[in-house]
């Protein structure tokens, strides 16, 4: 029956017999990306081995950027890629998305903070400090510090602080913290996340029920768990290295994404195209990678966004409460020192705190917008219900 | 000839949704009677739902809206009336069942308890008798065997047919003058289906309620109905008695729909093209994009008027073709369906 | 006309696929050890055989089990007992790379065309799909293949970008077709394709199935539990009920001259499009046992209009029908004794006054249609003495006078599915009797 065509491939041409039977292939935007982390790896032993002065240029990259550039890597990987390939389905996102205009503003905000945030501390060196120079007001105001009267100069358009550090430097690297705590820990706990309910799921439509129930009662215990009381204990115990906060960030918030994960692949895996790919040979492996992953990412990225807001936030208060890294100048830090202040120097800690709650409000905002975007269960909307 | 139990006048009702409004109801009429079944048939699209959800305002509002009309209910206008007054209506005399037996009770209380809020609330039923008595009355009355000691039951334990029947006898409880079932058999097995056609039947003409059975199946319609509505795309295409629908289908449409059924045995056609786009409707009669009696006249203007068929006076059908000063030999003579299918 | 069945038998060798005693069973378990305390007969031994080039329907209601022997015989359930034999091979023994192959050979088609694409993928990856899954490559070629086939089922090859929300339900089942044809099938499982269709769209989409059938030779397994589509496109058909096939022929055969009582009824069950057939009474009453739970015997006893009466007694086929309604009570839920006290108004402990106790039989006849006194004057005795044993309150009394008197052939023993009567497959103990009182 194979009829002869030769200007278009129809599917009687296929040779069955010629078909490999594996479908262990890495696709090239996988290989890409296993490239980036092994590089990325690889820079790392070097600088830790035998690289003794800064890595590029003057920037000596420290535990916290290497592991921030992994998550750039994956965010490149799995979100810019994919989205600038699918120009109609980022078009209709981008459609819905818009509708709630404070979220395009929460957006544009996060935008600025992440490049600011990301380059910024590249060409700006650290605040320094000068004690000539302390309590400077912001730029048009002046006022008295200590008998003394200062007046704002554009040399410090936002003030300085009681070391007569710039608030505007402070604030830009203050971003870089920000982004770093919110992005990292999310990506760790998604990865977390994302495996134990995909695991517990897999274990249920397999007939290993109980593996899926331990998983899930470990969950609830790390759910009611007061992680902040651990964290106020490790960081009191083996210091506070802002690495060390992310990670613990990390690995104790991922309960909800694996909830979330368990619940969208077991609703998905009674889905008829599941069954189709299965009926078609697919393996489990591939099910779970070309169909339940992606179907299930909207509700992971709408449940990472909304998470990262609490991250900063809870940095924040670690460096509130003294449990920071001296050598990062988080918001959080920054408003702390800046609170004995307060009644002398308002901006020290009132500017940082500016910036902090905008953002963790931007991501609120850009949030709930994106749940509305993307919620599956709106997405199929051919007019039906007449 | 006295007022009509339910009388629809030139109704629209429309959503207004992203995509733009969507005609979903564009100028329907037809009265029901105590004591009779209208059917409304129609494919999804056609508009059917959307009419039986505006007689008592349930749709969802927004996005939908009723822009126009009247619905005259025993001398009220209820779509003028307020969301009290409707809440009243009701509740006590216009009861509608729906076609997933599984959405109309609540899990956690046994049926006994939700046909006894269903009697207490409408207060209806006599006061002397335990409203526990009502129940079993009810139930028994929509043929639940063992209805004494299925009282105590929970919904999870009735099968989809046996939860129908629970939803009727909550339909029942407050003793309605009209019952609006959509789809209430479609879920259900073919010989469930049989079942519950026959109780409706007996139920109505017990309580003399006057029925609009809102359906895609033109053998059940054929079934129950007295009085049909043929609709498609938010028009009405033909209206008439049910020997009049079934044994001289008139408009195109219906002869059409009554063609491509499956399993008569004989050929099986189909009709050519698609739904229009609710949003954007063609011009002049809306099946004209895929009727293949369509002349010009057919394609301009508005959807024609409901011309007598036949020159009886329960037999209407919006085709030019039953214009009087057009030929209408031609059409009627057209090959095409007969009554009595199978 | 067994002859017929030498032939079956030696044209084995043309079979695509052929079914042998397939059962599926689910364990019901209770507590954390997970003890299996019953099981749900969902399929209960069927055989059937499907050629190449012809659509074998399986059509039954809700529960019936058609949907389970879909996915048993693709292997996308493991059979508990049985064997399922694609060309001479035995499916349920291939490992893990002959099943893949098989999948290949055997593609399957769903009901719901809502939910049978992932949404994130266009209709030209979907179709796609089952190439990727096997290795065609690369992209660019497996893309144009799907092109290639959209546009022969009626589909344009614009439409290979589009989305699933973009297309109508009849569209989307012609894609379902598309995909399911891509790697080339010799099988294809639909499992009730056109249900969630429009009647003037499932018209056009079983159209196109018949005519793909007919160019690529194809075996149709074809699931439904719409008599009248089954009718329009199957070759042959099957019809279940209860986990079993009852009866087994040609389509023509089945539907003209239908010989099982639960096909007879079946068929009466559909509403017919006109008005001279209106108000006819299928004659099923009560619904369809759970089938954790099957009945003894013939599964359809407890509700068959035909069901064969006891020797020795003389009653109207209604009437013989009630009285079973009234056992199959007894047998299998008991008579709830206190709400027919209730219904009379006694008391808990009061005893029952003889008038009391005519009311009460009175309600348990009216509840089971069995009339005010049956025409065998000996059956009316037995049957009122059980009556009277029941409104006592010793219901096992009664149940075991029914059961003594009043013993029919359909719950002592399972019907086989021979070829007695017309010849074709039925499972009745009336194969080749004729049915009582005629056709209805």
């Amino acid at each position: 029956m194979a009829a002869e065509d030769a200007d278009t491939a129809t599917f009687e041409d296929i040779d069955w017999d010629a078909q490999g039977i594996s479908t262990l292939g890495v696709s090239r935007a996988g290989l890409a990306e296993l490239l980036s982390y092994l590089g990325l790896i690889a820079a790392f032993v070097y600088d830790y081995t035998w690289n003794t002065g800064p890595l590029v240029f003057r920037w000596d990259v420290l535990s916290v950027e290497w592991l921030f550039i992994g998550t750039l890597i994956a965010i490149v990987f799995h979100a810019v890629i994919p989205l600038s390939q699918k120009p109609r389905l980022r078009a209709f996102y981008w459609q819905r998305f818009k509708k709630n205009q404070v979220a395009v503003v929460a957006l544009g905000w996060l935008a600025v903070m992440f490049v600011v945030g990301v380059l910024g501390p590249l060409l700006i060196d650290p605040p320094t400090t000068q004690f000539t120079n302390q309590s400077v007001p912001p730029v048009g105001m002046s006022t008295t510090v200590g008998g003394v009267v200062k007046t704002g100069t554009w040399q410090y358009p936002l003030g300085t602080s009681a070391k007569g550090q710039g608030i505007l430097t402070l604030v830009v690297y203050g971003m870089r913290v920000s982004m770093e705590v919110g992005l990292i820990a999310t990506i760790f706990s998604v990865i977390i996340g994302s495996a134990v309910g995909a695991v517990a799921a897999f274990a249920t439509s397999v007939g290993r029920g109980r593996i899926d129930e331990l998983l899930m009662r470990y969950v609830d215990v790390q759910s009611v768990f007061p992680d902040f009381m651990l964290l106020l204990l490790l960081t009191y115990l083996f210091g506070s290295e802002l690495w060390m906060i992310i990670l613990l960030f990390g690995f104790f918030s991922w309960e909800g994404i694996a909830r979330t994960v368990r619940g969208e692949a077991l609703q998905r895996a009674s889905e008829e195209y599941i069954t189709a790919a299965e009926a078609s040979g697919a393996n489990m492996l591939y099910i779970v990678r070309q169909h339940l992953i992606p179907n299930s990412a909207n509700s992971i990225i709408i449940s990472a966004t909304v998470g990262i807001p609490g991250f900063i936030l809870g940095e924040a208060s670690l460096a509130f409460l003294g449990f920071s890294d001296p050598t990062t100048y988080s918001w959080g830090r920054t408003i702390a020192t800046g609170q004995v202040n307060l009644a002398s120097a308002w901006w020290i800690a009132t500017i940082p705190g500016v910036f902090l709650f905008l953002t963790v409000l931007s991501f609120y905002y850009v949030g709930e917008s994106l749940r509305d975007a993307m919620d599956p269960r709106q997405e199929v909307d051919g007019g039906g219900g007449l | 000839m006295s007022e009509p139990l339910l009388s629809v006048s030139d109704l629209e009702t429309q959503f207004h949704t992203d995509a733009g409004t969507v005609f979903a109801v564009d100028g329907v009429s037809f009265d029901v009677d105590h004591g009779e079944t209208v059917a409304i048939v129609g494919e999804s699209g056609s508009g059917k739902t959307v009419t039986s959800e505006s007689i008592t305002s349930i749709l969802d509002t927004p996005p939908g809206e009723i822009v126009g009309g009247t619905i005259t209910f025993d001398g009220m206008d209820l779509t003028t009336l307020s969301e009290t007054a409707l809440q009243d209506v009701r509740g006590k005399r216009i009861s509608h069942i729906f076609q997933n037996p599984q959405n109309g009770l609540n899990p956690v209380y046994t049926v006994g308890r939700q046909i006894g809020e269903a009697i207490r609330i409408h207060d209806h039923g006599d006061p002397e008798v335990p409203v526990q008595r009502q129940v079993v009355d009810l139930l028994d009355k929509t043929g639940i065997p063992e209805a004494s000691a299925r009282v105590d039951d929970y919904p999870h334990e009735f099968s989809g047919g046996m939860k129908q029947r629970v939803l009727i006898a909550m339909a029942l409880a407050c003793d309605p003058d009209l019952l609006i079932a959509d789809e209430p058999t479609t879920a259900l097995d073919v010989t469930i289906q049989g079942q519950i056609l026959r109780l409706l039947e007996d139920l109505q003409a017990e309580h003399d309620m006057g029925i609009i059975f809102v359906t895609h199946d033109l053998g059940v319609v054929s079934e129950i109905a007295d009085r049909v509505v043929v609709m498609y795309a938010g028009k009405v295409m033909e209206t008439g008695t049910v020997e009049d629908i079934f044994r001289n289908p008139s408009h195109p449409y219906t002869r059409a729909l009554m063609d491509c059924l499956p399993g008569r045995g004989g050929s099986m056609d189909r009709i050519e093209g698609s739904l229009p786009d609710v949003t954007d409707p063609p011009a002049g009669c809306r099946f004209s994009p895929r009727c293949e009696h369509a002349t010009e006249a057919c394609r301009s203007g508005d959807q024609p008027p409901l011309w007598g068929v036949d020159n009886g006076d329960t037999h209407e059908a919006s085709c030019v073709y039953y214009d009087a000063e057009h030929d209408e030999g031609e059409l009627a003579g057209g090959e095409g369906a007969t009554g009595g299918h199978q | 006309m067994s002859k017929q069945i030498v032939n079956t038998e030696s044209n084995a060798a043309e079979s695509l696929m052929r079914v042998d005693g397939l059962k599926k069973h689910y364990p019901i378990t209770e507590g954390v050890l997970r003890t299996e305390v019953g099981r749900v007969r969902a399929v209960d031994g069927v055989s059937f055989e499907v050629r190449a080039g012809e659509t074998l329907g399986i059509v039954g209601e809700s529960g019936c089990g058609k949907s389970t022997v879909a996915e048993s015989v693709l292997r996308l359930t493991d059979p508990t007992a049985g064997s399922v034999y694609f060309d001479g091979e035995d499916v349920t023994a291939y490992d893990d790379t002959a099943l893949k192959r098989f999948r290949r050979e055997a593609q399957m088609i769903f009901q719901n065309p809502d939910s049978s694409f992932d949404p994130r993928m266009t209709t030209g990856e979907s179709v796609a799909e089952p190439l990727k899954i096997h290795g065609v490559g690369p992209r660019s070629r497996r893309l144009e293949i799907a092109r290639d086939l959209l546009e022969r089922v009626g589909m344009s090859g614009e439409d290979a970008a589009r989305y699933p929300h973009e297309l109508s339900g009849g569209q989307k089942q012609r894609v379902a077709l598309a995909r399911a044809l891509v790697v080339n099938p010799r099988l294809i499982v639909a499992d009730e394709p056109v249900s969630a269709l429009d009647v003037s769209v499932q018209a056009e989409v079983l159209t196109l199935l018949n005519d793909i059938q007919a160019e690529f030779n194809l075996g149709v397994l074809f699931i439904s539990h719409d008599m009248g589509v089954v009718r329009e496109v199957c070759d042959r058909v099957a019809v279940m009920y209860l986990g079993e096939i009852v009866e087994m022929g040609r389509t023509e055969d089945v539907f003209n001259d239908p010989e099982h009582p639960y096909t007879r009824a079946l068929l009466r069950s559909i509403p017919t499009v006109g008005v001279e057939s209106r108000g006819t009474d299928a004659g099923l009453r009560g619904e369809v046992p759970p089938p954790s739970d099957p009945p003894t015997g013939c599964n359809f006893h407890t509700r068959c209009p035909e069901v064969i009466q006891p020797d020795g007694y003389d009653f109207e086929q209604a009437h013989w029908r009630g009285v079973m309604n009234l056992r199959v009570a007894v047998e299998r839920h008991g008579v709830d004794v206190a709400g027919l006290r209730a219904f009379v108004g006694v008391e808990d402990d009061a005893s029952v006054s003889p008038a009391d106790a005519d009311a009460m039989k009175a309600e348990l006849r009216r509840e089971h249609d069995i009339p005010e006194t049956l025409t065998d004057p000996s059956a009316e005795a037995t049957l009122e003495a059980a009556l009277d044993d029941i409104v006592r309150g010793d219901v096992e009394d009664g149940r075991a006078v029914l059961a003594e008197e009043f013993e029919t052939v359909c719950e002592g023993e399972s019907p086989p599915l021979d070829e007695d009567g017309t010849g074709r497959p039925t499972a009745c103990h009336r194969d080749g009797a004729a049915a009582p009182g005629g056709d209805d």
